[in-house]
């Protein structure tokens, strides 16, 4: 990966910061934990907005999105207004309702809402998946920037990245520390946008706002060397474009670790507004991604480089690379790789904790050990968690796609499953449990359909494509979970009451 | 002869004003939420389509190309807009709800009117 040695000042700033992240967390300790794993600070409907954005925030945001942007141009636009508006749909639809269940994971709802613990372990393994498949696109991230960092190849980057993350998990936890969210979204926010200001400044363009200066950028690019980067739908479809923004939005509002926010937050009220200020800070983000992606394509030009000459691996990493090539200092490059990391570990140890929490609380204590006391499933959690890191490590070595890509498959089978359960949970109360156990299956082989059959039947290729199968895959399994709620018993009058009592506030007739 | 099934409120049967109104301003705001979705990359895809050398050279804000500007800078701002829309709509029904009618809520923990 790297051409030289190892990269010293910013690898102590990454172990710097890394640091200031332990120290800070000490300071916040708090012994309140649950084996869920969701624990930290909230203050105010900022602090839970910051808190939002920095659970959300991951290596497909941080580094992903801009290397998709610079590849592919306007297309990436849909990762932005998908995993954006996938927000408001998850705030209306979803957020408000969920908390009145009063459960803590999204198997824990299924399992509730639909009385079934079949649908529930259904749920837990569709849950765990979804870890897997998002926590490789983490990984990819690590690894690469581990490679750069030491100067090593990218498999044995792979094995040093999981093992410098385990490390940080176990170190955090046996000190105990909380995770100091504010900190830690702030940390983010100042690594990507500080250095793309330099950037600006650097190539002459309106540095003040980089979210605007860059559209000179495309200017330029077009002008003088003829890249037409901005042309809408020049390679895609207007289909294509659908797919893949409407399956971000299912997805986001069918993630587990983003549906866990809204479980744990102290008041309605405030969780609602935190959204408002998680989007906000979330959004601040994706303004600048673009500017990365068309600045990298500009400085290439500028230098005479071929485009996309590194392949994936260098455009997954487009964002440390144009520094370095815009003739940034060190210090601020490692600044960008410190932000990466942070946004990596943060997701992936969120999402690994949600992944063994669903193992923990709803499978291990229903099918493998009934009658687990609360000390055997945080064992089984803790074991379940280095095993996932372990398969995830493993499945890193030989990636199917880019950072985005990878992250856009989990997306994808989120809103295929998790998705239809939680919004016909909600708001169709004839659903039942074997409607769900349908759809949620449905869903499952409707995601890995263009695996499955794509070579047989090209079209299932192209309307449901790994990382875009959402767009019509939700909708199908909606209608499946509907015909089979109607073949079989409406669900029981308790669940009934319920839903018209607690989850809407509404009269009894 | 099949039973009567037991009728509870949803999306599409929503029952008592609190509820008929919450499902009228969820209404509004995917409505607002899947039209400029759709409409702005509709409006792109029908300027590239008939007037390309227009769209990509004169029609720009701040500099940005009019599509970058409508799908990565102002679709994220009306997203915010319509969640805080929502929220606004949200606080005054809970007050107004709270005020002049029979709570059902069983358990009083549950952070609602907080």
């Amino acid at each position: 990966m790297g051409g030289g040695t190892i990269q010293l000042l910013p690898l102590a700033i990454v172990v710097g910061m890394f640091a200031v992240l332990i120290l800070s967390g000490l300071r916040n300790r708090k012994r309140h934990a649950t084996e869920y794993g969701f624990r930290g600070s909230y203050a105010g409907r900022i602090g839970i907005g910051a808190g939002i954005a920095s659970n959300w925030m991951s290596a497909a945001s941080f580094l992903g999105l801009a290397g998709m942007f610079y590849l592919k141009g306007y297309f990436a636009m849909s990762y932005v207004v998908g995993w954006t508006g996938g927000y408001v749909l998850l705030l209306v639809l979803i957020a408000t309702q969920i908390r009145r269940f009063g459960k803590f994971t999204a198997p824990d709802f299924v399992g509730f809402r639909y009385e079934s613990d079949g649908a529930r372990t259904i749920a837990a393994l569709i849950s765990i998946v979804i870890t897997v498949i998002y926590c490789v696109a983490q990984f990819r991230g690590i690894a690469l920037m581990v490679s750069w960092l030491f100067n090593i190849d990218y498999i044995p980057a792979v094995a040093l990245g999981t093992s410098l993350f385990v490390s940080f998990v176990v170190v955090s936890g046996l000190m105990g520390t909380a995770r100091n969210q504010k900190l830690q979204y702030f940390i983010l926010i100042t690594t990507f946008i500080l250095p793309l200001m330099f950037l600006t400044r650097k190539l002459g363009y309106f540095w003040i706002l980089p979210q605007f200066g860059y559209g000179a950028a495309i200017g330029e690019l077009q002008q003088q060397f003829g890249v037409n980067w901005s042309e809408p739908f020049a390679d895609t479809t207007l289909f294509q474009w659908f797919a893949l923004c409407f399956t971000m939005m299912f997805g986001t509002a069918g993630m587990p670790h983003v549906l866990s926010r809204f479980y744990m937050t102290p008041g309605i009220r405030d969780a609602r507004w935190g959204v408002v200020w998680g989007l906000f800070f979330i959004a601040l983000i994706y303004w600048s991604a673009p500017a990365y992606g068309v600045l990298a394509r500009l400085i290439e030009a500028r230098h005479n480089i071929p485009f996309n000459a590194g392949g994936n691996d260098a455009a997954d990493m487009i964002v440390l690379s144009v520094a370095g090539l815009g003739g940034l200092p060190p210090w601020i490059v490692g600044l960008l790789a410190a932000g990466g990391m942070s946004a990596a570990f943060s997701a992936t140890a969120g999402l690994l904790m949600t992944g063994s929490a669903s193992f923990s609380y709803d499978i291990y204590p229903h099918l493998i050990r009934p009658g687990a006391t609360e000390s055997d499933k945080i064992y089984a959690a803790k074991g379940f968690f280095l095993l996932l890191a372990a398969i995830v490590m493993v499945l890193t070595f030989r990636p199917w796609g880019m950072i985005a890509e990878i992250a856009a498959f989990a997306f994808a089978v989120a809103g295929n499953t998790i998705f239809p359960a939680f919004l016909l949970g909600i708001w169709w109360p004839r659903t039942n449990a074997t409607g769900v156990i349908c759809g949620m299956l449905t869903g499952l082989v409707i995601s890995i359909s263009s695996l499955l059959f794509g070579s047989v039947v090209p079209a299932i290729s192209t309307l449901f494509p790994l990382t875009s199968s959402a767009l019509i895959g939700a909708p199908l399994v909606m209608i499946v979970m509907v015909a089979a709620s109607y073949l079989s018993a409406p669900p029981s009058e308790s669940v009934r009451l319920f839903l018209t009592r607690q989850v809407h506030d509404c009269p009894e007739e | 002869m099949s039973r009567p099934e037991p009728y509870a409120p949803g999306f599409f049967r929503p029952r008592g004003v609190a509820m008929k109104g919450e499902v009228r301003v969820i209404k509004l705001v995917l409505s607002g939420w899947f039209l400029a979705i759709v409409g702005f990359q509709l409006f792109s895809y029908l300027l590239e389509v008939n007037y390309s050398e227009l769209l990509l050279e004169d029609l720009t804000f701040f500099n940005l190309p009019i599509q970058f500007w409508l799908s990565g800078q102002l679709l994220p701002l009306w997203f915010i807009l319509l969640c805080a829309l929502f929220n606004f709509w949200m606080d005054r029904h809970a007050i107004q709800s709270q005020e002049g009618s029979l709570r059902f809520r069983l358990n009083p923990d549950s952070g609602e009117d907080d």
